[in-house]
């Protein structure tokens, strides 16, 4: 069964501001209930071996560091052939990373409906917990912003502080890590 | 004298530079260096130790598992935790999946193209290409047809204006050797693997938990219930879903990837002695069968001297040094001397050039990694390294069987082994042997059930209270891309001092105080190059190692950078 929305926080929590995307799943874990249909996954670093993650979603939001040269918490919006641009264009990370991840799925016929990346420009990706201020400042802005996009697929997303957050998944995680 | 640099090197996870002296249209030296600190070592002093796998599984981004797999096993050694059977084969069926899934990628989607020339695939005829795959393989789709289709998806794509994912890479080099047909099948499979690795990896997904981070390791045992009648739990139907996951691994492997790589290598013989490099080679040893304090292990450890895999002796943790000499720290011990990994030092204090630079000073420290030695020797560590001890121990012997197969196959002797095109070889027998072993690993847990030992975690340690003031303990595995070693000092129930090391450091670390080259550098030493400025040769010996710079960093760039790739000066 194919999932409708897939939200996949990618980044590495090690390393500052890189790991803005699975932290601000966290924080939509634990402020908002998910309703079936709705599928939040922590991807980490992945690749390809969140092809089939990718691969059984009609929808997917990307969220993300994204260095677009803007200071640091800029919210940034693409989506369509944008996506695929901004990917292929990045700095010397990942060869095999989101641009792999996408095309992979459209080589084997099974490219999500849309995706759409949002994210923010990151500060500094250097190794450690924190986040720079306007990064972590900004995560709000961005929580909103993936709300309003799962809102505009059709699949509602109700503000509901502290919503069952302790066996959710990347918010036990982050919590773990004592973020 | 021509001086090229690659950079970055590696298709997944970069961060690895290469530079080489090219005379006489081969590579006279060359300096492999990691350009990015990992310094997670740091991060994970003070902290509670049974926390500690959660933090080491996010040091790589592309295998999870191993790290969390060796930073319990270390916290247990240094604690006296024992996890029960249950837990034994869990593992062992995690680290299997682990590493049959990466073999496949590797080869697939990271190495193929250095060898298969897409750009030629599409001018390949589908029905000899179609013939070619029957008389390699009874894998039933190779109808000309299927070739066909594939052709025509591929051509789609890469007429979309963009190469995309086959981009970066060297069409046409005169390097490239096979036929059209053989590009063609070898692309079809590579497309099939794709799809094929997505479903097997849901052996990771029914044994970790949903998260593709899995979150089912545990101090002590593992996380995930076993119980034949629970819903919520590994139980009959799990068992079920498993026997197919595992015979359809069983089937694209031993059909498909075994018998690709053994009908790609006739075209590249040279390579069965190109790319030797360091002869010595070291495995931990991996897959326990029994619960003994030192089991059995289905691939067995050992170390090998000088190529000598006729006298193969067993590993002593005791032996590994670390030294820093060409690297980016600092030992208040002296900087030539090495450290075992207990007594092992994270000062970090760049040195290098501000990028992006010309030239690393290789006289001065020069890569982010330390260098490893086992008793002052350099060691491969990898797929090869376990495949030789198991060959010369002459157990699993699955493993002796299918190499010499493979040999015979091919015309090759055994010493065809110690080369880039044997350290392909092994990865591919490697994947067959892990991949049938998981069958068995599958009915142990179903015996388990039906004896109904639902045991899954030793619990008498977990409480710190219950541990000594200070302990020590180290925990290896054998991790797709070789030897996996983690050191965890604890004081007062927190962690006092934490040091992986990693196979890649093993394989891509500097030269170290006495100048002893790493196996990447060594490995490069008369490799030839055609076209230095499409060093497609060095990207062929390196990649054979599964390169992977733990850096884990990811930041989309949405500002025009050019892939700086290659530099010739």
């Amino acid at each position: 069964m194919r999932v409708p929305v897939l939200v996949l926080g990618l980044g590495n929590v090690l390393l500052g501001d890189d790991g803005l995307g699975p932290i601000s799943l966290a924080r939509i874990e634990r402020d908002y209930r998910i309703p079936p249909g709705v599928r939040l996954v922590e991807g980490g670093t992945l690749g390809l071996t969140l092809l089939g993650e990718l691969a059984q979603a009609v929808h997917v939001i990307l969220v993300d560091a994204v260095a677009t040269g803007e200071p640091p918490g800029t919210l940034v919006r693409l989506d369509g052939e944008a996506v695929r641009d901004a990917v292929r264009e990045r700095l010397s990370v990942h060869q095999v990373g989101v641009a792999d991840l996408l095309d992979a799925a459209r080589l084997i016929g099974c490219y999500p409906e849309s995706v759409v990346l949002l994210g923010l420009a990151p500060g500094s990706i250097r190794l450690g917990f924190e986040r720079t201020q306007p990064v972590e400042e900004a995560i709000g802005t961005l929580v909103s912003a993936v709300v309003r996009e799962v809102t505009s697929l059709g699949y509602e997303l109700v503000a509901q502080p502290r919503a069952g957050a302790a066996d959710r998944p990347i918010h036990a995680l982050v919590r773990h890590f004592g973020l | 004298m021509t001086h090229v640099v690659v950079d970055p090197i590696s298709r997944i996870e970069g961060h690895l530079r290469i530079e080489a002296e090219v005379d006489g249209g081969a590579v006279t030296q060359a300096w492999s260096s990691s350009t990015m600190f990992r310094g997670v070592e740091l991060i994970l002093e003070g902290r509670d130790p049974r926390d500690a796998w959660a933090f080491t599984q996010r040091i790589c981004g592309v295998c999870t598992t191993v790290h969390a797999i060796a930073s319990i096993r270390a916290v247990e050694h240094a604690i006296g935790a024992k996890p029960p059977p249950n837990a034994r084969i869990l593992r062992n069926l995690v680290m299997s999946a682990q590493n049959v899934h990466d073999h496949v990628i590797h080869f697939y989607h990271l190495q193929a193209l250095d060898w298969v020339d897409v750009v030629s695939a599409l001018s390949g005829d589908p029905a000899k290409t179609s013939r070619l795959a029957q008389s390699i393989s009874d894998w039933p789709l190779s109808s000309a047809e299927y070739f066909s289709d594939v052709r025509k998806r591929v051509k789609a794509f890469v007429e979309r204006g963009q190469l995309g994912i086959f981009a970066n890479a060297y069409w046409g080099h005169p390097a490239y050797r096979l036929p059209p047909e053989a590009n063609l099948m070898a692309l079809a499979h590579y497309l099939k693997a794709l799809d094929w690795q997505r479903r097997f990896i849901k052996i990771h997904a029914i044994l970790g938990g949903k998260n593709p981070h899995p979150q089912s390791f545990l101090v002590g045992g593992m996380a995930t219930p076993v119980d034949p009648d629970a819903q919520a739990a590994l139980n009959i139907d799990t068992i079920t879903e498993l026997r197919k996951l595992v015979a359809d691994g069983v089937d694209f492997v031993s059909r498909v990837y075994v018998p690709d790589v053994l009908a790609i290598a006739p075209f590249y013989k040279d390579w069965f002695s190109i790319g030797s490099g360091v002869t010595n080679y070291l495995s931990y040893g991996e897959f326990p069968l029994d619960d003994n304090a030192d089991p059995t292990l289905y691939i067995p450890a050992g170390v090998i001297h000088g190529n000598d895999i006729a006298h193969i002796v067993p590993v002593d943790q005791t032996k590994i040094d670390e030294y820093v000499t060409h690297s980016w720290y600092e030992y208040t011990v002296g900087n030539d001397k090495g450290l075992n990994p207990y007594q092992g030092q994270t000062n970090p204090k760049f040195t290098g050039p501000k990028p992006p630079f010309k030239r690393l000073d290789v006289q001065e420290k020069y890569s982010w990694l330390k260098s490893p030695r086992y008793e002052g020797a350099p060691m491969q560590v990898g797929p090869l390294s376990r495949m030789l001890v198991a060959y010369g121990l002459g157990r699993p012997l699955r493993a002796k069987q299918l190499i010499d197969g493979a040999l015979t196959q091919l015309g090759a002797q055994p010493s065809a082994l110690f080369s880039t095109l044997g350290r392909i070889a092994a990865r591919a027998i490697e994947a067959q042997v892990l991949v049938e072993s998981m069958g068995m690993w599958v009915e142990q847990l179903a015996e388990q059930m039906a004896r109904r030992d639902f045991r899954i975690q030793d619990t008498s340690r977990w409480d710190p209270t219950t541990w000594p003031r200070e302990c020590f303990g180290a925990g290896f595995h054998e991790a797709p891309r070789g030897a996996l070693g983690h050191w965890v000092h604890i004081r007062d129930g927190k962690i006092a001092k934490y040091q992986c090391v990693v196979p890649s450091t093993w394989n891509a670390g500097p030269r170290d105080a006495q100048g002893q080259p790493g196996p990447y550098e060594a490995s490069l030493v008369g490799t030839p190059v055609a076209r230095p400025k499409q060093p497609l040769e060095i990207l062929r010996t390196v990649h054979s190692f599964d390169p992977c710079m733990a850096c884990g960093v990811h930041v989309v760039d949405t500002r025009k950078h050019e892939l700086a790739r290659v530099r010739v000066s």
